[in-house]
């Protein structure tokens, strides 16, 4: 018991304000599966899910582990409006990048979710930031996050990250044939004012990698604040197709920002599960916040794995009410390192992710397609 | 760069910068292949049909048992008579009837680019090599290349005695090499076609326009094995009668096999209307996936395919109109829909189910792209009148249950032994229109 009532009588909004990463594994999982439980009989007023659920025979009420609650495969937001709301309590839409498909997810977002969200990465940040607000370094241009235009999962991130934000200062501009590059004046204007000051930047990894770092280091600049925590998510994939392991992506990002590596923090996340973010301690493992449960897949059988066995990543979370986002099967895989036991003191469950799905197919006699 | 793992018959792993050495090898000793009878050549396949289900390691390969029952002596003189006419002329100058004399010469060096996607491939397509007495170089993925080698190791070790004289695998694999290399080493690819007499090419379309398009001989012949697709139909009497579960069990295998990705491998089930409802139909399929073997069950899928598997379940789910019937693995999937025509292959185990009213009704789904339809009727004619219309559109193989992927000549519609040789002529002094052999 962390808190002087028993676990089962916590609310999401209790789950939200106690510190982060204070739960054991057994105590969250008693938790999240009462307050998800709570939500799915809501849930079938979305004729989809309904189905879903009507189809593979589930009863809610029989649901007993958190293992047992459907999981929709991450596509589905691709195809179908999963809002479980009505229309007019839809207070807005966030659309993934669609970067591998070209087709982009959908997810409709209530004020409630909006908030719940928002509540959600502000405590998973201030686990690693402290309470005080520092100048945010987004290392991405302006129009990401332009009011007037819709809103993107590189727009809803710089969005979020800036809870702790004194003052957002962006780092690159977009010249009209979308190129990003330094802005220069920007750059300098930091230089000179700005070393004395507490900053944490943000980014995409490949943005970092590809756009910021590149330029800064063909440039030999570098930028100093007092201290400088780093977080990044997104893209790997990219990279990894140029050999940049994440060991030499935080040794570059720390020396051009004068920190350490260490301060240099991967995040795992999706827009399909906005506010919920897992990002590594110091001794790389991805952290799963009070309000979110992971449960590694295996490939083949679809069941739980154990620790150290790689399988599919599903990411639970009880932060919406205004689409399905209680289970949802990703395509990318990785594996548990424990539960409760990280050395860096956080507790629940950690994991490391590894890969996305492969997409390389056999080009084989029965590779076509029907006409 | 290239891997060589089998050069003059040895079987050891040599990196190579080109072709020269292995084309000048394989030159050199077809001399005794060429001259070897075509009943020496079929008798020693079959002896090595023989030893595969007595030797250990042969007996556990994928489809070792399918490759002895294919490789016995009166299945590959069907085949060869099949393509040859008269067998005669696989070895000397035979009466062509019509005032010469005709010969079956092996075209030279073949070389077969092999897709991965099914294990045993790059074997039928050797033997059908060895038959021709043509040279044989084939390119195959690493994953794949130990399945080739083993059965090679085994001919090598195969004699037969003919007559007085004795005739030796180990000749026949002289003339054979087996190379990988990466496609996307284009001056390699290049070297390997400039080497063929004959290109073999068996893959999706992107690999069979690029093969086709690389620089060879003027004289090379190309047999392309292209992207195919294959579906399955019932008509009503047969979803009726007292076979049906037998049937469905039988299609149910070829739609395991290979982990549904040959081009023989079917992806849609018709049923003609009947007394079966699709729901009826999905729960017999089911009880009969879960009668099969474990190890056609529990075979391993590659992660895009389990991937795809998901999501179409997904699909499947959460839409109205569908229904999905699936264990909580990925073992095999049931889809059933309402949609008509052909669906793109999810692979991997997953089988689309459809009603029609008509088996005709499927008949304009057929394309040139259809390789296989595995047919069930309850009357010959009704089996007769559709295979007339659904070849004609372009269906290359209208086969019964079980035997989906069961490799006969013709293969997607080509008569591959036949193109593997030069049909040459000899005019006699003797005879100016008469009948008689001049070999």
């Amino acid at each position: 018991m962390i808190t002087n009532r028993p676990i089962s009588d916590l609310k999401l909004e209790d789950l939200l304000q106690l510190p982060q990463y204070s739960l054991d594994d057994d105590e969250k999982n008693e938790v999240l599966l009462k307050l998800i439980m709570e939500q799915l009989p809501k849930a079938m007023a979305n004729p989809h899910i309904k189905n879903l659920f009507v189809k593979q025979g589930i009863d809610i009420e029989k649901i007993e582990r958190l293992e047992d609650v459907p999981f929709i495969p991450v596509q589905m937001f691709k195809h179908f409006d999963l809002s479980t709301n009505p229309d007019e309590k839809i207070a807005r839409v966030i659309k993934s990048s669609g970067t591998t498909s070209g087709t982009q997810s959908i997810i409709p977002i209530s004020k409630e979710t909006a908030a719940n969200q928002m509540k959600g990465l502000k405590s998973i940040l201030e686990n690693y930031l402290g309470q005080r607000r520092r100048v945010m370094i987004t290392i991405d241009h302006k129009g990401i996050n332009d009011p007037k235009k819709e809103i993107t999962a590189r727009g809803a991130g710089v969005r979020g990250f800036s809870i702790f934000a004194k003052e957002i200062i962006y780092v690159l501009k977009e010249y009209s044939n979308g190129e990003l590059v330094l802005d220069m004046p920007v750059i300098e204007r930091l230089q000179k004012e700005y070393s004395d000051k507490d900053a944490y930047a943000f980014g995409f990894t490949y943005i970092i990698w590809k756009t910021f770092c590149k330029q800064m280091h063909d440039r030999g600049l570098k930028l100093k604040f007092n201290d400088t925590i780093v977080f990044h998510g997104g893209g790997w994939k990219k990279l990894t197709a140029e050999k940049v392991s994440k060991e030499e992506f935080s040794r570059t990002v720390a020396e051009v920002l004068d920190t350490q590596p260490g301060k240099v923090h991967d995040f795992y996340g999706m827009a399909e599960q906005t506010g919920i973010i897992f990002v590594d301690c110091e001794r790389g493992n991805k952290h799963v916040p009070n309000f979110s449960q992971v449960i590694v897949r295996d490939m083949r059988t679809l069941e739980p794995c154990k620790v150290g066995e790689k399988g599919l990543i599903e990411v639970m979370g009880a932060l919406s009410n205004s689409y399905y986002s209680y289970a949802i099967l990703t395509e990318d895989i990785g594996h548990l390192e424990g539960m409760d036991g990280c050395p860096c003191g956080r507790r629940g469950r950690y994991f490391r992710f590894d890969s996305r799905v492969e997409r390389a197919e056999l080009r084989g006699c029965g590779d076509t397609f029907r006409e | 760069m290239l891997k060589c793992y089998l050069l003059n018959g040895e079987f050891k792993e040599i990196e190579m910068e080109g072709f020269d050495r292995i084309a000048e090898s394989i030159a050199e000793n077809r001399a005794i292949l060429e001259n070897m009878p075509l009943t020496a050549i079929v008798e020693l396949l079959h002896q090595l049909g023989k030893s595969i289900i007595r030797d250990k390691e042969l007996a556990g390969l994928d489809g070792a048992s399918y490759i002895s029952i294919w490789l016995r002596r009166d299945n590959l003189e069907r085949i060869c008579r099949l393509n040859f006419g008269d067998n005669t002329f696989a070895d000397q100058f035979a009466d062509g009837g019509i005032g010469f004399s005709m010969m079956a010469q092996p075209r030279g060096i073949v070389c077969h680019w092999v897709a991965s996607n099914v294990p045993t491939l790059s074997f039928f397509s050797l033997v059908m090599g060895i038959l021709t007495k043509n040279g044989n170089i084939l390119k195959v993925s690493e994953e794949n290349r130990n399945t080739l080698t083993a059965l090679l190791r085994g001919l090598s070790n195969v004699k037969v005695e003919i007559g007085s004289k004795e005739y030796l695998g180990r000749d026949i694999v002289r003339a054979i090499s087996v190379v990988s290399f990466d496609s996307r080493e284009s001056a390699i690819g290049e070297a390997f076609s400039m080497v063929a007499d004959c290109k073999v090419i068996w893959g999706g379309a992107d690999s069979v326009k690029a093969i086709t398009a690389l620089p060879q001989k003027e004289t090379c012949e190309i047999i392309p094995f292209g992207p195919k697709y294959s579906f399955g139909v019932f008509d009503r009497g047969s979803v009726e009668n007292n076979e049906f579960r037998s049937n469905l069990r039988k299609v149910l295998r070829d739609v395991l096999l290979f982990n549904q990705m040959a081009c023989s491998s079917p992806q849609v089930l018709f049923f003609e209307k009947s007394s079966k409802s699709l729901k009826d139909i999905a729960q017999i399929m089911k009880e009969e996936f879960e009668a099969l073997p474990s190890k056609l069950l529990e075979r391993p899928i590659p992660q895009h395919v389990a991937s795809r598997i998901i999501t179409t379940r997904g699909m499947y789910l959460l839409s109205d109109n569908k229904e999905v019937v699936q264990p909580q693995g990925l073992d095999w999937t049931i889809l059933i829909s309402r949609d008509p025509g052909l669906e793109d292959p999810v692979h991997g185990g997953c089988i689309f189910v459809k009603e029609v009213d008509s088996i005709n009704d499927v008949v304009p789904f057929v394309t040139r792209k259809i390789q296989a339809i595995v047919l069930c009727t309850t009357t010959e004619q009704s089996r007769i009148e559709f295979a007339r219309l659904a070849t004609r559109r372009g269906a290359d193989r209208i086969v019964l249950p079980g035997t989906a992927h069961d490799f006969t000549l013709p293969w997607d519609g080509i008569m591959a032994i036949n193109r593997l040789v030069r049909w040459v002529i000899l005019y006699s002094e003797k005879n100016d229109g008469g009948s008689n052999a001049a070999g």
